[in-house]
Order: C-alpha cells, then sequence, then structure tokens
C-alpha cells in the first residue's frame, strides 16, 4: 500500500517536472501509431526503430511516454487502438491520456493491452532516456542515467556526460560522473593519448567496471598469414602450433578453413569413403566382411588412395611442415598499439591486487562455512565430546530450532523480534528435547555407547518423520530482518553477507560462553568432575544424574540457535539437521573429543579444506565434500586423537 | 578345552543351522508353487521379487551380524559394499545387454563394425543420458561377466581390506570407528554421486531386471531363478557362518568383542582377526548386493547412504546380535513389515480431524520401536524366542548375545 | 504368504474412487492407473498430479464417461522410491489390468517404469519436462522436451536479454546434466565461445551458494551481459535466490531463467527475491484464455483458494482428454489400436492455440517465457507459436542423426543415415 502511495506521488512529481504543452500532443500519439507493430512485437531485435523515433522526436512528451512505457505503464485501447497510460488501481485500471497527463477514465481493465517490455527492451529505453534523464532536475533521475550509462555504455553518451558534468550540483554524483567520464573515454576517447591517460587512470583499480571497460579494448581476433609476409595490424601475440593456446589441430583447421590446407581426413570421412567405393562385397582388394578392423580398414583406404579413387590422407609430419610455413597470431581489433600496450599494462597491475582479493573473499566464504560448521558441531562437542554419549538425533535438534524459528516468524510477523524472540526459544524447545532424550532414553544406556548410537537414530527418524508428518515435505522460508539481508561489500571482489558475519558472531558468542560455562561455573566444574568419574563426584555431594540432564540439555539447546542461525541462510526442511550430522561429527573427531577448542580446531579446518578444493574445480561441488571427508578419515588414521588432543589422565575419560 | 565338543558333528553342535535350513527349504518350495511362474499367481511376480530381495537382506543382513554380533565392530559401512557388489554385477547387466541391442543394430550398417566403434555406440547408449558418451577406464571389464563376477568379490573386499588395515592399525575402535565407516560411506555416495565417477551418478544403474541373453524368458521365471538364486547364496552364506563362529575362531571374535586388550594380551593379533572377519563380511555383502539388484532393477548412489547402513546394525538388533537366525529373522521381520506399510497395506486410522495414514507414519513407529527394543529387550526377537522356549544360552564361549561389553567405561577406565 | 501379497495391492483398491465394483470381464469400468507419489520427498509435487487426475476423471464421468463405461481411478502409492515405482507399475498392468497409466515423474522413475511397460505392453502418459533423448513405444510425453523449453530459453536469452556469457547453473541428476549439455552444444553453435559457458552442478537441497554466485558475478568482469540458466531443484533454489540478492544483484544485472521454478514451487515462498527473474514453461497459471479461467476456477473450487495450477498439470490435462478422445476414435482401450489413434491427436491448449500428438510421441505445444510476479504468479512476456517437441536433440552430434516415428518407420531411434532402426525397446 505505501509502495503505491510512494510510487504516485513519485509520478506526480514527475508529471509536474514534464508536463508538456499541448500542442505538440497529437504528434505523440502518431509516433506511436507508426511504430505500432514494433511495440506490440516487443521484441529487443526489431523495437530499434521505435525507441529511436521516441527519441528523436524532440517532443516535450517523449520522455515521460518511455518512462510510463518502461514502466509498463503503457496499455492499448483495443476499441480503437488508441495508445494511452494505466495506473492500476484496486479494482482495475486508471486511464490517462498520453498526450494531456489527464485521467480520462477508471474502470476495470478488460479492453486494455498492456504493453510488456521485456527486460532487454527496457534496458534500451533507459540507454536512450539517457540525454534527458541526465538533464533532469531530480538527482535520483540522473542517477538512474548513470546507471544506465554504467550498464550499456554507448559513444554518444561520452559528450552528454561531459557537457552535464560540470553543471552537476550533486559531489556524489559528480564523482560518479567523473569516474564514467573515465571509463567511457576508455573505449570512445577521441584521440589515442586522452585514451591511453585515462586507462592509465585506472592502474591498480580492480573494480569489475574497470575489467570491463579494458578487457573489449584487449579483444583479438586470429589470424593466419604465411610465415614470410610481414604482421598487419596491432599484433596481441604470435602463436606457436601444438601449445596449449592453440593445439595442433586447432591450428590446422584454421589453414583448412583460410583454404591454405587440404581437409583433414578423420577416421568418419575415411569410413564414408569406403562404404562409397564397396564393388562386389570388396573395398580395395578386400571383402568387406573383413573390415570390422581399424587396420584392415587404413590398409583399403590406402590401396584406393593409390588408386586415386580417394584424396591421399595427410601424414603427421607434412601437416606440421604445413603448418610451419605460416605464422598464428592474435590481433587486437583496436588498431593502435599505444592504447592496447597501456590497457594490457594496467590489466596487469590489476591481476595481483585482483588475486589476492579473490583468495581474501574464498577466505571469507571458508570462515564463513567453518563458523557454520563450528555451530551445528559445538552442542555435539558438548554431548559427545565431553559426555561422550553419541547422539544421532542432534541433527534434528538442529532442525526443531529452525522450524521453532519458522514457527515464531508465522506468529511474530516482524522479523527483527522474531528472531530475537525465536533464538532463546530455539534453545528452550531443543533443551527440553534434550533432557527428555537423556531422561527416557540415554540414561539407560550410558554403559552402551554403541546402543545409545542406534538408540538416538531411532528417535532421529521418528523426529524428521513426525516433522515432515505435521508440517508437510515442503520448504518453509525463514526471513532475516532487513537489517542483515544485504552484503558488506568491500569492493567488487571482496564481499560477504550480513547474515554469515552474523552467523559468524553467533559462533564467536558461544565459543566464549562455553568456554566459560565449561572452566569458569561452578555447572562447568561439576560437568567436569561426573565426565571424569562420576562415582567420585557422586560420593564428593554432586548428582550426577541432575549435571547429566543439565548438561545434555545444554548440548541440545545451542543446536536449537544454531538451527535458527542455519534455517536464516539455507531452507528450512526436515531433512536439514541429516545433513550436517555426519559433517559435525567429524568435526569434532578430526578436531579432538573433550575439547571446544579442538572443535573449533576441526571447523576451521573442514571448512577451509572444503572451500580450498571446491575453488579448485568450481564446477563440482560435491567432489569438494567427497574429497574432504577421504581426507577427514585418512586424517584419522594419522592422528586418531583428533588435532587437539587431550594427555594424560583427561584423555581416558 | 573345545576337546569335547568336536567329538561331535558340526550339526550336532549347532542344531538351528539344520532347522534354519529346513525351514528355508520349505520356505523356497512354498514361494516357487505359488508363484506366478508356476501359474497358480498366488504369488505376483513383483511380490516373489520382494522375498528374494528379503533373502538377500538376510545374508548381508548374516554378515553384519558376524562383525557386530560378533566380533563386536559396529560398521555403518556393509550396505556400502552390498552397493558395490550390485554396481559391479550391474555393469555388466547394463554393457551386456546394450551391446546385444547395439550389435545387430551396427551389423545392419555397410561395413562390419570394428571393435572401437562397437564400444563408442555402447558408451553412447549408456552414458547418453549423462551427458557423454566414452566409456570410463571403470568399465574396461564391463564385457566380461567372469571378471564382473570376481569384481563383486574383489571390489568390496579390496576396499574393506584396504580400510581396516588403516583403521584397526591405528586402533580406532568403537563408537569412533563407526563413525569413520559411517564417512566411509557418505564419501562413497558422494562419490558415485558425481558424474565424473563413471557410474552414471545419481542415475545409477538401471534396467539391471532384464537379463542379457534371457529375452525370451518372462519376468515370472526370472524371479523366480533369482529367489532360487538367492536362497542358494544364503543358505551357504548361513553355513559359512556357523561354521566360522562355532569353531576357536568363533570364540577369539567373541574374545575381542568382550574385552579386545585381554585377547591381545594373550597373544592374538588381534588385528589380523578383525581384519579378516571385517573383510569376509565385506564379501559377503558384496554378493549378496550383486543377487538383490537384479531383482530391484535400478541401483543408484542414494542406496549407498548413511542411512541405509545404519537400518542393517538396526535389523541385526531387532532380530539379536550374536545369534545368526536372530540377524535372519531381523531382517527378514523388518523389511517384509516394512514393506508391508510403506507398501499401504495397512489400513488408515481414522481420528477425528487427521488420518494416520501408515505410509507416512511407519517410519515413526519403526524409530520408536527401535528405541523400545535396545533399552527394554537388548537380545532383540531373539530374546524373546528364548522367554518362549526357556531356553538359556550355554555359556560355553562366553556370552552369546547381549550387549557388548568391551564398551562398558568401567571396563575402559581399569586400564 | 497370499494375504501380503493381496495387502501391497490393497491400497490400490482402498484409494480407488469410490467405485468398489469389480469388473465382469468385460471393459467396464475402464480402469485409469495413477502412479505418482503420494509419500516420500516427491510427494509434494506429484500429490497435486494424482488430484488433477481424479478431477478429470470425474469430470468425465460426469460427461458420460467413456464407451459408456464409467471410467475408475485405481491410485497406487510408489513412494518416491525407483524400484517401488516399477513394481506398482507391474501390478498396476497384471493385477488391477488398468488400461492406461498415468504418472511418474522423475526421469529415473520413469525409466525404472518403462522396462515393465514395453515388456507387459502397457501405456503410460508422462507428464514432465524431460531431457528428451528418449521415446518408447509405450509412452506419451506431454511434457517439454528440451527443444520445447530449454532451447526457447536460449534464444530468448540472447536475442532479448542481449546476454553474451552464460552461467548453466544445475543440480546434479540426469535432467540437468543431458539438458546442460545440449544447451552447450547448441550455444556454440551460436557462436557463444566456450570460455563465456560456466557450468556447474551442485547436490540436492545445496545450500551454501555464496562462492558459485561470486563466481557467477565475476564473469561480468569481461564486460559482457551474463545470464544464468537454471536447472536448480526444489529447495536449493530457495538458497540460490536469495544468495544473489543478499550479493545485490538483480534481474536486471544477471537475468535468471529457470525450468524447475512454477507455480507449486512459489507458492509459500518469500518471492521478494525472485521478482524479475524468469521461468520458461509451456503453461502458466496467468495465461489469459478462457479455458484456462474455467480450469483454474475448477481446480480453485475443488483444492480450495490458495491452490495453483502448473505445467505438469496442463500436460495431464492434454494427455488424459486426447487419450479420451483416442479411446472414443478406437471404440476400445486396446492399447495398441488406442496408440495408433493417439497419432494426431488435436486438443486446444490451455494457453490458447492446440496441441498435437507426433508419432514420435511427442506434443507439439507453444513455449511461455514469464517473469515471476510478487506474487508468486508469472507475467507471460513471450509465447511462441506450437514446437514439435523433438525426441532426439539437433544438436548433440550423435543423436542429431537419430529420429523417432512410431508410425511410418515403427521404431523409436531411427538412424537416418545409415536408415536402420537402433532399437524397437528403449534401453534404460
Amino acid at each position: 500500500m505505501t509502495i503505491l502511495m510512494r510510487r504516485l506521488l513519485a509520478l506526480v512529481l514527475v508529471c509536474a517536472a514534464t508536463m508538456a504543452p499541448a500542442q505538440e500532443s497529437a504528434d505523440i500519439q502518431s509516433i506511436l501509431q507508426e511504430n505500432r507493430a514494433l511495440i506490440e512485437a516487443s521484441s529487443r531485435r526489431t523495437i530499434g526503430p521505435a525507441i529511436d523515433a521516441l527519441r528523436e522526436s524532440g517532443l516535450d512528451r517523449a520522455p515521460e511516454v518511455m518512462r510510463r512505457w518502461q514502466e509498463r505503464e503503457l496499455y492499448l485501447r483495443e476499441a480503437d487502438g488508441v495508445f494511452v497510460f494505466g495506473e492500476e488501481t484496486d479494482d482495475g485500471l486508471r486511464v490517462i491520456d498520453i498526450a494531456t497527463g489527464e485521467v480520462i477514465g477508471e474502470g476495470p481493465d478488460d479492453g486494455y493491452e498492456e504493453m510488456r517490455p521485456n527486460a532487454g527492451i527496457r534496458g534500451l529505453i533507459q540507454a536512450a532516456m539517457v540525454q534527458f534523464r541526465l538533464q533532469d532536475e531530480n538527482a535520483a533521475q540522473r542517477a538512474r542515467a548513470l546507471d544506465a550509462v554504467a550498464r550499456s555504455p554507448e559513444p554518444e553518451h561520452l559528450d552528454l556526460l561531459r557537457t552535464v558534468i560540470l553543471d552537476e550540483p550533486d559531489p556524489a554524483l559528480r564523482a560518479r560522473m567523473e569516474r564514467l567520464e573515465r571509463l567511457l573515454t576508455v573505449q570512445f576517447g577521441q584521440s589515442d593519448a586522452e585514451r591511453v591517460a585515462a586507462i592509465e587512470g585506472f592502474r591498480g583499480d580492480i573494480a569489475r567496471e574497470v575489467r570491463a571497460a579494458l578487457t573489449p579494448v584487449l579483444a583479438t581476433r586470429r589470424t593466419v598469414a604465411p610465415e614470410d609476409a610481414p604482421a598487419e595490424g596491432n599484433v596481441a601475440r604470435e602463436l606457436e602450433p601444438g601449445t596449449d593456446a592453440l593445439p595442433e589441430a586447432e591450428a590446422y583447421q584454421m589453414l583448412v578453413s583460410a583454404g591454405l590446407a587440404p581437409e583433414r581426413i578423420d577416421r568418419e570421412a575415411r569410413r564414408a569413403a569406403l562404404v562409397a567405393n564397396i564393388e562386389d562385397g570388396e573395398v580395395g582388394g578386400i571383402p568387406v566382411a573383413e573390415l570390422d578392423d581399424q587396420e584392415m580398414r587404413d590398409r583399403a583406404y590406402a590401396t584406393l588412395a593409390q588408386a586415386g579413387a580417394v584424396p591421399p590422407t595427410t601424414l603427421e609430419e607434412d601437416r606440421a611442415d604445413l603448418m610451419g610455413g605460416y605464422a598464428f597470431r592474435d590481433i587486437h581489433i583496436e588498431p593502435s598499439a599505444e592504447v592496447t600496450d597501456a590497457a594490457a599494462a594496467t590489466m596487469e597491475s590489476i591481476e595481483l591486487t585482483l588475486r589476492l582479493h579473490q583468495w581474501l573473499d574464498l577466505g571469507l566464504d571458508a570462515l564463513s562455512l567453518a563458523s557454520i560448521y563450528f555451530l551445528a558441531a559445538i552442542g555435539l562437542a558438548i554431548t559427545f565430546g565431553v559426555m561422550g554419549v553419541i547422539n544421532m538425533a542432534h541433527g534434528e535438534f538442529i532442525m526443531l530450532g529452525a522450524f521453532t524459528g519458522w514457527l515464531v516468524q508465522l506468529v511474530v510477523p516482524n522479523y527483527t523480534i522474531s528472531i530475537v524472540v525465536a533464538l532463546p526459544l530455539a534453545f528452550v524447545v531443543a533443551f527440553a528435547a534434550g533432557v527428555a532424550l537423556e531422561r527416557l532414553v540415554i540414561r539407560h544406556l550410558y554403559h552402551r555407547p554403541l546402543e545409545t548410537l542406534l538408540a538416538t537414530f531411532g528417535i532421529s527418524i521418528a523426529i524428521q518423520q513426525i516433522v515432515k508428518n505435521v508440517f508437510g515435505s515442503q520448504a518453509k522460508p525463514l526471513t532475516a530482518p532487513d537489517w542483515l539481508a544485504g552484503s558488506w561489500v568491500v569492493n567488487d571482489i571482496v564481499s560477504i553477507s550480513f547474515i554469515r558475519i552474523a552467523i559468524f558472531g553467533l559462533a564467536l558468542v558461544f565459543l566464549g560462553l562455553l568456554l566459560f560455562i565449561l572452566n569458569r561455573t561452578r555447572l562447568g566444574l561439576e560437568v567436569r568432575a561426573v565426565t571424569q568419574n562420576p562415582r567420585m563426584a557422586a560420593s564428593m555431594g554432586i548428582n550426577p544424574d541432575r549435571i547429566n540432564m543439565l548438561t545434555f540439555g545444554l548440548g541440545s539447546g545451542i543446536a536449537g540457535i544454531a538451527g535458527v542461525a542455519i534455517g536464516l541462510f539455507a531452507q528450512v526442511t526436515s531433512e536439514l539437521g541429516q545433513n550436517y550430522i555426519v559433517q559435525s561429527f567429524m568435526t569434532v573427531v578430526v578436531g579432538g573429543v573433550g575439547n571446544i577448542w579442538g572443535t573449533l580446531a576441526g571447523a576451521t579446518l573442514i571448512g577451509l579444506l572444503q572451500k580450498g578444493i571446491e575453488s579448485a574445480n568450481p564446477s563440482n561441488t560435491l567432489a569438494a565434500q567427497t574429497y574432504m571427508i577421504l581426507f577427514v578419515i585418512l586424517f584419522i588414521q594419522f592422528r586418531p586423537r583428533g588435532i587437539v588432543a587431550l594427555r594424560g589422565r583427561a584423555a581416558e575419560a | 578345552m573345545a576337546q569335547g565338543f568336536r567329538e561331535r558333528s558340526f550339526f550336532a553342535r549347532n542344531p538351528h543351522v539344520l532347522i534354519f535350513l529346513a525351514c528355508l527349504g520349505v520356505f523356497t518350495l512354498a514361494a516357487t508353487l505359488m508363484s506366478e511362474a508356476m501359474g497358480t499367481g498366488a504369488l505376483s511376480t513383483s511380490f516373489t521379487k520382494i522375498l528374494g530381495q528379503t533373502l538377500c537382506l538376510c545374508l548381508v543382513a548374516i554378515a553384519m551380524d558376524l562383525v557386530w554380533g560378533f566380533c563386536g565392530i559396529l560398521s555403518l559401512g556393509h550396505f556400502a559394499f552390498f552397493g558395490l557388489g550390485g554396481y559391479m554385477i550391474g555393469m555388466w547387466l547394463m554393457y551386456e545387454r546394450t551391446r546385444l541391442i547395439v550389435e545387430p543394430s551396427l551389423a545392419g550398417a555397410a561395413l562390419p563394425p570394428t571393435p572401437q566403434e562397437i564400444s563408442d555406440a555402447i558408451a553412447g547408449q549408456i552414458f547418453g543420458v549423462v551427458g557423454t558418451s566414452e566409456l570410463p577406464l571403470v568399465w574396461s571389464f564391463a564385457g566380461s561377466l567372469p571378471i564382473q563376477l570376481a569384481l563383486v568379490v574383489l571390489v568390496p573386499g579390496l576396499l574393506a581390506l584396504v580400510f581396516g588395515w588403516l583403521a584397526f592399525r591405528s586402533r580406532v575402535t568403537g563408537v569412533y570407528l563407526s563413525i569413520l565407516t559411517q564417512a566411509m560411506t557418505l564419501a562413497l555416495a558422494l562419490y558415485l554421486f558425481q558424474n565424473e565417477s563413471g557410474l552414471r551418478g545419481n542415475n545409477g544403474l538401471s534396467g539391471l531386471q532384464n537379463i542379457p541373453h534371457a529375452g525370451g524368458v518372462s519376468q515370472a521365471w526370472i524371479s523366480l531363478w533369482f529367489l532360487w538364486g538367492s536362497a542358494l547364496a544364503l543358505a551357504l552364506g548361513y553355513l559359512l557362518a556357523a561354521w566360522i563362529v562355532s569353531g576357536k575362531f568363533g570364540s577369539v571374535i567373541r574374545g575381542i568383542r568382550d574385552d579386545e586388550t585381554r585377547v591381545r594380551f594373550l597373544g592374538y593379533p588381534v588385528e589380523v582377526y578383525k581384519l579378516f572377519v571385517f573383510t569376509l563380511t565385506a564379501v559377503i555383502a558384496g554378493i549378496a548386493g550383486a543377487l538383490y539388484y537384479p531383482q530391484a532393477g535400478i541401483i543408484n548412489p542414494a542406496e549407498l547412504a548413511p542411512i541405509a547402513s545404519i537400518y542393517l546394525a538396526v535389523w541385526v538388533a531387532i532380530g539379536g546380535r550374536g545369534r545368526i537366525w536372530g540377524a535372519v529373522l531381523g531382517a527378514a521381520a523388518v523389511s517384509l513389515v516394512s514393506n508391508w506399510f510403506t507398501g499401504g497395506g495397512a489400513p488408515d486410522i481414522r481420528l477425528p480431524g487427521y488420518t494416520i495414514s501408515w505410509v507416512n507414519w511407519w517410519q515413526v513407529l519403526l524409530g520408536l520401536g527401535f528405541v523400545l527394543i535396545t533399552i527394554f529387550a537388548p537380545k532383540g526377537l531373539a530374546g524373546l524366542v528364548d522367554l518362549i522356549t526357556q531356553r538359556r544360552v550355554p555359556d560355553r564361549h562366553g556370552a552369546d548375545a547381549g550387549p557388548d561389553q568391551s564398551a562398558l567405561r568401567e571396563a575402559e577406565e581399569g586400564r | 504368504m497370499k494375504a501380503l501379497a493381496v495387502s501391497t495391492t490393497a491400497l490400490a483398491i482402498g484409494l480407488a474412487s469410490g467405485a468398489m465394483a469389480q469388473d465382469e470381464g468385460a471393459d467396464c469400468p475402464v480402469k485409469v492407473g495413477v502412479l505418482h507419489s503420494l509419500s516420500g520427498t516427491m510427494a509434494i509435487s506429484e500429490t497435486t498430479l494424482k488430484d488433477t487426475m481424479e478431477m478429470l476423471i470425474e469430470q468425465q464421468n460426469e460427461a458420460g464417461g467413456l464407451l459408456g463405461c464409467e471410467i475408475e481411478a485405481v491410485v497406487v502409492d510408489p513412494a518416491s522410491d525407483w524400484p517401488t515405482f516399477a513394481a506398482r507399475a507391474r501390478d498396476l498392468l497384471t493385477q488391477d489390468e488398468v488400461d492406461v497409466i498415468f504418472g511418474a515423474w522423475t526421469s529415473a522413475s520413469r525409466k525404472a517404469v518403462l522396462p515393465v511397460l514395453e515388456e507387459l505392453n502397457g501405456l503410460m502418459f508422462y507428464p514432465v519436462q524431460y531431457e528428451g533423448e528418449e521415446s518408447s513405444k509405450n509412452v506419451f510425453y506431454t511434457g517439454a522436451a528440451p527443444n520445447q523449453q530449454a532451447i526457447p530459453a536460449a534464444d530468448y536469452m540472447m536475442n532479448e536479454l542481449g546476454v553474451e556469457r552464460f552461467a548453466l547453473l544445475g543440480t546434479d541428476y540426469v535432467y540437468p546434466r543431458t539438458t546442460n549439455r545440449i544447451l552447450e552444444a547448441y550455444l556454440k553453435d551460436n557462436g557463444i565461445a566456450e570460455e563465456d559457458i560456466f557450468v556447474n552442478y551442485t547436490p540436492f537441497g545445496h545450500s551454501d551458494w555464496s562462492t558459485i554466485v561470486s563466481d557467477v558475478v565475476a564473469m561480468g568482469a569481461t564486460g559482457q551481459q551474463v545470464g544464468v540458466i537454471s536447472t536448480i531443484n526444489g529447495d536449493a533454489n530457495v538458497g540460490f535466490y536469495t544468495e544473489l540478492a543478499a550479493q545485490g544483484v538483480d534481474a536486471f544485472d544477471l537475468p535468471v531463467i529457470a525450468f524447475s521454478v512454477g507455480e507449486e514451487e512459489l507458492s509459500g515462498l518469500d518471492t521478494s527475491n525472485l521478482v524479475g527473474h524468469l521461468a520458461a514453461w509451456n503453461y502458466f497459471q496467468s495465461a489469459d484464455t478462457e479455458i484456462n479461467d474455467e480450469w483454474v476456477a475448477q481446480w480453485k473450487d475443488r483444492m480450495g483458494d490458495d491452490a495453483v495450477t502448473n505445467d505438469p498439470m496442463e500436460a495431464h490435462y492434454i494427455g488424459f482428454n486426447m487419450w479420451v478422445n483416442a479411446v472414443e476414435e478406437a471404440g476400445t482401450t486396446d492399447v495398441d489400436a488406442v496408440r495408433e489413434a493417439m497419432w494426431g491427436q488435436e486438443f486446444p491448449n490451455l494457453t490458447g492455440g492446440t496441441a498435437v500428438m507426433n508419432t514420435n510421441h511427442h506434443l507439439s505445444k507453444p513455449v511461455l517465457i514469464g517473469e515471476i510476479t510478487e506474487d508468486g504468479q508469472f507475467d507471460i512476456l513471450e509465447q511462441t507459436e506450437e514446437v514439435p517437441g523433438d525426441a532426439w536433440t539437433d544438436f548433440l552430434p550423435e543423436s542429431e542423426v537419430l529420429t523417432s516415428d512410431w508410425q511410418e518407420l515403427e521404431c523409436g531411434m531411427y538412424n537416418t543415415e545409415t536408415e536402420t532402426c537402433v532399437q524397437i525397446q528403449s534401453n534404460y
């Protein structure tokens, strides 16, 4: 509702600014009518003339029409084929005359056909509107014009920019204009000197738009010419056939397509030739039935070639000789060597910084992944690591936490408040579930760890299926509040979403909290006492039952909070926990059982490793997971007690 | 010490072997007579297949019981070996079937095909759906039945040998070993999920029920053949397992289960024993898988997911660990009941406002039931049989059944 | 034992639509098998198709049934398990003796059912967009083949959005694999260089999208327009679009065209991150025709106001009506007679125009490109003429020589170069 109001308000303002004198009004309709077929066809490939006609009409209403068209407010009245503006209202359409801007009707939208320019056409319209918008009084409009320029730069934009740049009152916009002007100069500047200066100005600038401006300057085409002929054009590099840059087959194919060498006769072609030369069940004197072997086929072909029935095959050496007589070059499409040299130098200066930033970005991703694994595993570090209880249902506690978050969002529509409510509630829910599990099941199995594993697995499938039956198997949205929505953008390369930062923070908080509880509180002391020697602890007046229950609840409760965090960036499904359980166990085992620091080390190692492998092979995410697990298996063979291995008596517990 | 028992025959000492073999024989005969192939049609072909599959599951359960119930290694990776066996036989089935389609079609061409052309055409058919048309290296022997049959045994066996050697050598035991085997299963499943593994990724191998060279035979008969084959394999597997656990070897592995350290101090090479049992059971699992998947028709990496191996442990635990017939009982009962529930056999319960559909709620029942059995009936269904027959397990070789004592915390503290 | 055998099929009887009258040996009632998962992971998608079939059958019964008989739906639940699909299909054909099956969703489930259908000469209608490279004598494919979805979508990206660099992102299974392979070949034919195509596969339910999205965004560093063709399936889409939004790229900077995101997937999602992105289907609920309005109204009437219609539902709508007409034409439900009557069947699309069943068992249907709107619907930007579905794509070297024609050539995989029938039965 408010968005609509605001839009209307903006509209009125813009209308007022661009209100046109009435006498020209007849013409704008006729321009549209002339191009009606194009506008209705609504294809980027054919729309050009229609946009040009509007832009070059010089009519005051043209910008308004283009804006409205672009915003899908241009309608065709089916009854008489007249174009009108339309604004959607609650009960239909408010129809506005395109020439006068007056409301000429309101009601249901039957009989009006909406023009639906696709994103490609909208881009073209925006580019065409640059000339109007750059001179607009409204700063927002000018900013939009600059966006359009940045998106699809065109030669004429350069002059436009240069004319308005000096009059720009807004310093931020002006800076943006100046930068854009330099970017455009790189590509469309008049003189080479001007372009070289602009290019050199971008040394070390890793912004995407800089690279986007430089790359076209460095575009090349591949040519082949006799070796002794002088090189034509602005040579980028000489190529040697048989290298990675130019494989032999490709080089030879270039000669073939240039008509400089005979077509290479491959196996398939030879086969076809043999088939074409079958005579009386024989080819080249060899019976067809014997041609089920490549060697026989080659021999038959050779016989045919000798007889002159088919062209002879070229030999490897002949081809190499032939290629040796030609020079293969990449030629810059840009004729000026000065410009391309400068661009190449600038690109090179960017390269190293770029690589560094890419590593930095990968490092951030890895840290983020590590913090997610840590958060998922930290509860387990307590129940498994400290208490020695294998809880296969740990993943389900994470899932319960995530569902709690989703349920809270159903009740509390404000995302910020709902997250604030959901975090403690998820803890409570998972804590309760954990205590119940401990009291009802695990308590009976303290001396049978393998059976704890199986029993908690039973619990795990039961919880998972119950949640699926009750809430359905479709993924549930757990939406982050707006202040967590965007990313922290350092530059075009290095950025990380706020949610991930928040998860990272949460992980740190829990690390600190747990260390505090275990090392600095009475509860922590009792927990350590009970895990190290329950009978001794009991004789010191500690109630082991109570401590076990509380510890288990604490570990489970943290899993619940982890669930809310994970749900915020992934999807909430009943299988959510299952996806983390094996990884979590590995995190704890790799890090070293019985130690929170170990879990931190394990999570960091696994996160770094996974991202590292992933970046080595970006098209296959599964491979990273596979090799990561293999690594973990091998790692445990050689360090069975994990990274941070406890020594002495503590290790026995 | 075992001298006194040696004088009696193996069957006399293990009456359950004969009883089991008799039951299996009667079952197979009955299933045969009632099958669609025999014309009575009391058992549909798809149900005959399910029975055959169940027998294979019983076989892998025996393997699981050997390694867990008798040797105390809770392996969460035996279903992976089972799946590997299936993959190995599946490769031949797919290759051969495709070859029989491709060869006549190529024979119609103007030139007789070269071996390379045949192999390319087969690869194009098999891998067309996953975006390649080259035969991966792992398919090198797919054209040869004897080699693939050998691989059914060798691949799971070697994997188990290498993995077991690494794990037992570093003295990884107890729950750590379980987690490690689970990681191995997950890694294997993830690896197979990748297209690069050359086993058709997520798609897996399909159409395995169509046996090459048996085009004229109806599925009714094929299902019966496999039922017989599975029954035979189960009988042999049972005999082998019973023979292994009844001798001195059996006593040693039970000793390892109950207290590994003591057995080691007695001078037995504990690692070798464990490695042997681990590898042998992996081989048995592989064979069971090779019989199972031609009946199921499809194998894909999801079959190898860690959860499948946990289910295997669940069957054995429900049946009763440490007794071979317990494992068989558990696997047969749970998989058939499971089939009945998920197949919609159980009537829905209509409560006011909600209908309990067993297709969806069966998992809950299974999960909770399993928890109850673990807590209250550690001996599983076999314990029930004990209750009825009032039979007490003679304590000849240490405890036969029940929770494994090696994991007792106090025992560990005592070290 | 017998009790068990019977009980496995008890569901069929239990769920059958009221009419419990067993057949008296004659053709009545006409039985229609519905083989869609009602439990397990695929239930969410497939259950609506079961409801669709029940609604269509009810409507047909109200209109007088078929050949003077009532139509009876035999609903079974293959529980999202592929071997179970094969087993249930066998039960449907041998025990329930259904005349036709409407079912399957994933390619894997279809491939599981194929051998059973071909062995027992059954007839199945498969309603979901798929990767092609298949034409079975016993299956009619009413969903889109790649040339009816992927190729027009790529054309749209290139021509209408000026995309010059492509990221093909998919979930790792057969449909994205084959589709992307076809797309890669097609894009290269259209002058897109190899280095301008980025292909990535992620596992089902993937959630860690930040690196992949960064990689895709970084493709824009050459100054060319980048576009994503997404075959990402199911839940993973949530994380993917969220990450796109978090990295501040909108549909204008980086348009995404998806093949697996429809009305059903969007319902219950927060669509704010998806607005402006695209999808290609043969049907959108927002199609502005009278029959579609009526169809949507009937569906909402039956399923509630929140229910949405989608592409596979239309495929069943067309498939079922074609089958009914073919049966009436043939005067019998005999599979071979009906199959022959199916060739050339015409039926109006819900989106306008007429669908035609070709002799390669694929439909001719229009292709629609739509932009996602805030209410989880699609704004239709482009609608092509009817495109005949191509069983064997023309863009891969090994299948370009293949064709399928069950009428003239009596072959589903015919090599036009050697003029031989490669195989009559499918390879699965």
